[in-house]
């Protein structure tokens, strides 16, 4: 063999062994991605928590992942939780499906939690689509859960599968586009009217834009049918839609601000509202208010969006910088102080509804004495226990016997530059009970066509 | 009438600003391809690191983000030697399936490297020019977007001059031409393989650098989708063919606005598959391609 190809192979053989290296390399370091809590002894109560770790949800998945970590540490320091067919207190392990923001993944994760990890229970859930994918999974093999995003009611009304095990700790599209368009009716329009002296026979414009998902066709299809049914004054004068990860909303926003628009009403994922926030103001120069929907109630949006957000609305039942009054407060307070002092940061909705659905599990093993799952749904399914951040109804977590979906008082927030950090921070200004400042209508503002 | 038109003005101006990414994006990948006749799925990586890049220089020194241009183009150039030196010269001329693995396994180490480094969280960042907006007559415009064209249109005449007047630039066309042949004349098409896989990887990390400086908001995974628009485009163009990355960029960043302007931004992606599709069917090697490709 001549000297130069032997050279040339060696070359070739040195090139390879480190392109090796670096893959298993690559392997090592990233096989701790999914790091799970390992159990200390070997009962445990096995909870699978389905959050987006990787991918477009990313920040809401690491925000569920963490808050979960978060309850079950607390119960954990109290001994876990007490099995009283053990006759003693079991830790909790929690295992992370991480269902990478897609259907596929979703699929994937739950497989593995439910078939390999042999999960007692399954809390989280996000998106509606992903969601939705793996909903036949849980039914084929009957696990109880806890979901507390999907918010379709095309996830938790479907009767194409067995739904019993799962249980809704989230309001639903229909829920959360009643709160939004009520308030639109008997807030938004009277001061818009008010202040440029519309006549009263005038319908409010209103443009909707929304994910082209379950999630976002199900807030449309829920606001169109609540404006008919309630025989609102508000004329839907544009419905636009875009692809889930969408950044570039300029061309759509064009398109809305030629229907001239009185507000518009954004269902999207955070990373989607900040861009379609900023470049509604900037780049397509509207002069119109936006109201967003709870999911978007999160510290990243607050410090995403900038100065774009000043007065922007947003439906919500969770919010890092606003605390309803009343008896969920301290708690809220409390989860908080705890969160930012183990992560440094602060929790958003989702992991809010986390934390609670952690807390729903464990009381539902305890009531029904045993992890055995049909006894925790039964139990589930007659679950009535105190509201604990979320306000709920009556101020009771209970699931409805239809179709498992638990009942939240929703309210709406204003943003307003705070100077002092130089972000937005919201302040509730809807429903009367619980509102810190009246709605504002701000200086830039411009009606739509008169 | 003249609400009409504006609106189409606007989102006509939306389409060049979505184009002058592409044509970055496809440039690179076009130029890569022409040389090493390699597939590389990894190239919107290059993008998404040129994004980092610019919002870690950012962060740390505070400078106009189009200036650290003149810094992320540079690393990038190193990033993209690197790489190939590593990755795709082992694999040069041993199958494609090779470099289809290789690249898929390079988006996810990117990927996860970047995630480790940087988080997962959406990131932005604002340009100091975000409240200034011109008057074009037709059009309000955000001064950012008329930069961004300017500094797409800049890097496509260095790049053309650079291709056209230096002996590198010639030594790249021949080894683009023929391989062989440009090796007997003395070439070393090695090193033209490293200096041409720099520059495209330079150029997707330059549309990364105008994507974050536009406000648009971006994650370690959001790479991927550009790049198999990019594909997409140098199809339509035509392989290996620089011209017809540039008209393909604009065609798709036309087509997807108009498009999501009239069918809505759910057809966005779509548009510019179907465009492919009418084209390929009309003309198989593409807008620029040769038969021979």
């Amino acid at each position: 063999m001549p000297y130069h190809d032997t050279v040339t192979d060696m070359k070739q053989g040195i090139s390879y062994c480190i392109l090796v290296s670096i893959l298993i390399m690559g392997t090592l370091l990233f096989s701790g991605c999914t790091e799970q809590s390992a159990p200390e002894t070997t009962e445990t109560i096995k909870i699978g928590v389905v959050a987006s770790m990787s991918g477009p949800a990313s920040t809401t998945g690491k925000d569920i992942w963490q808050s979960a970590e978060l309850a079950a540490n607390e119960i954990n320091a109290d001994g876990g939780v007490l099995v009283k067919e053990l006759n003693k207190k079991i830790p909790i392990t929690l295992v992370q499906g991480d269902d990478e923001s897609t259907r596929e993944g979703g699929i994937k994760a739950v497989s593995k939690l439910i078939t390999q990890d042999n999960v007692d229970l399954l809390v989280g859930g996000y998106s509606s689509a992903v969601v939705s994918a793996h909903q036949s999974i849980v039914a084929d093999n009957k696990v109880p859960y806890i979901i507390s995003g999907g918010s379709s009611t095309a996830v938790s009304h479907r009767d194409d599968i067995d739904t019993s095990y799962m249980f809704f700790h989230r309001p639903n599209t229909d829920d959360s586009a009643k709160a939004s368009v009520i308030f639109i009716n008997e807030v938004v329009r009277p001061e818009i009217y008010k202040k440029f002296n519309l006549p009263e026979d005038r319908p409010l414009r209103v443009a909707l834009i929304f994910q082209d998902s379950p999630f976002g066709k199900g807030q449309q299809e829920a606001v169109l049918h609540l404006i008919k049914e309630m025989d609102l004054p508000i004329e839907i004068v544009a419905e636009e839609t875009f692809k889930m990860g969408e950044s570039d909303f300029r061309t759509t926003l064009t398109s809305v601000k030629s229907k001239k628009p009185d507000l518009i009403y954004a269902v999207t994922f955070l990373n989607e509202l900040i861009p379609l926030t900023q470049q509604a103001k900037r780049d397509v120069g509207m002069n119109t208010l936006i109201l967003s929907i709870e999911n978007n109630d999160d510290p990243d949006y607050y410090t995403g969006v900038g100065e774009y957000g000043d007065y922007t609305l947003m439906e919500s039942r969770f919010s890092p910088y606003a605390i309803p009054k009343g008896s969920t407060s301290e708690m809220t307070k409390q989860f908080l102080d705890n969160f930012k002092q183990k992560y440094g940061g602060f929790a958003g909705m989702m992991g809010a509804a986390t934390y609670e659905s952690i807390y729903i599990a464990t009381k539902a093993i305890e009531e029904a004495g045993t992890t055995e799952k049909g006894a925790v749904q039964k139990t589930l399914s007659d679950l009535t226990t105190d509201h604990m951040m979320e306000v709920m109804k009556d101020g009771k977590i209970t699931f409805s016997p239809d179709y498992h979906e638990s009942s939240f008082d929703l309210y709406v927030e204003q943003m307003k530059i705070d100077p002092a950090v130089g972000e937005i921070r919201p302040s509730i200004v809807w429903p009367e009970s619980i509102k810190e400042k009246g709605f504002e209508i701000p200086d830039w503002y411009q009606p739509g066509s008169t | 009438m003249d609400g009409n038109f504006e609106i189409i003005a606007q989102v006509l101006f939306w389409g060049i600003y979505s184009g002058c990414i592409y044509i970055l994006l496809a440039t690179g990948l076009n130029l890569i391809f022409g040389v090493m006749k390699i597939v590389n799925f990894a190239h919107g990586e290059f993008l998404m690191l040129g994004t980092y890049i610019t919002f870690f220089l950012f962060i740390m020194s505070g400078f106009n983000p189009y200036v650290l241009l003149c810094a992320s183009i540079p690393l990038l150039v190193v990033i993209g030697i690197i790489v190939e030196r590593l990755c795709f010269r082992p694999i040069l001329g041993t199958g494609k399936l090779n470099e289809i693995f290789v690249s898929i396994g390079l988006i996810y180490i990117i990927q996860n490297l970047v995630a480790r480094i940087w988080t997962d969280e959406w990131k932005t960042i604002q340009s100091p020019y975000r409240d200034i907006t011109l008057d074009l007559g037709v059009i309000y415009v955000p001064l950012d977007y008329l930069i961004i064209m300017a500094v797409t249109a800049i890097l496509l005449i260095g790049l053309y001059l650079f291709l056209h007047k230096t002996w590198i630039g010639t030594a790249i066309r021949a080894t683009s031409q023929d391989r062989a042949g440009a090796m007997l004349m003395g070439i070393n098409v090695e090193r033209m393989d490293m200096i041409t896989f720099g520059i495209g990887a330079a150029l997707a990390g330059a549309a990364g650098t105008l994507w974050a400086v536009s406000g648009q908001v971006f994650n370690p995974y959001m790479g991927s989708i550009p790049a198999i628009k990019a594909f997409a485009i140098i199809i339509l163009g035509g392989l290996g063919s620089i011209p017809g990355a540039i008209i393909g960029g604009l065609a798709v960043g036309l087509v997807e606005n108009g498009a999501a302007y009239t069918l809505g931004g759910a057809w966005k992606d779509a548009v510019s598959f179907i465009l492919l599709i009418i084209v390929l069917i009309i003309r198989p090697t593409g807008l620029f391609g040769e038969d021979e490709e």
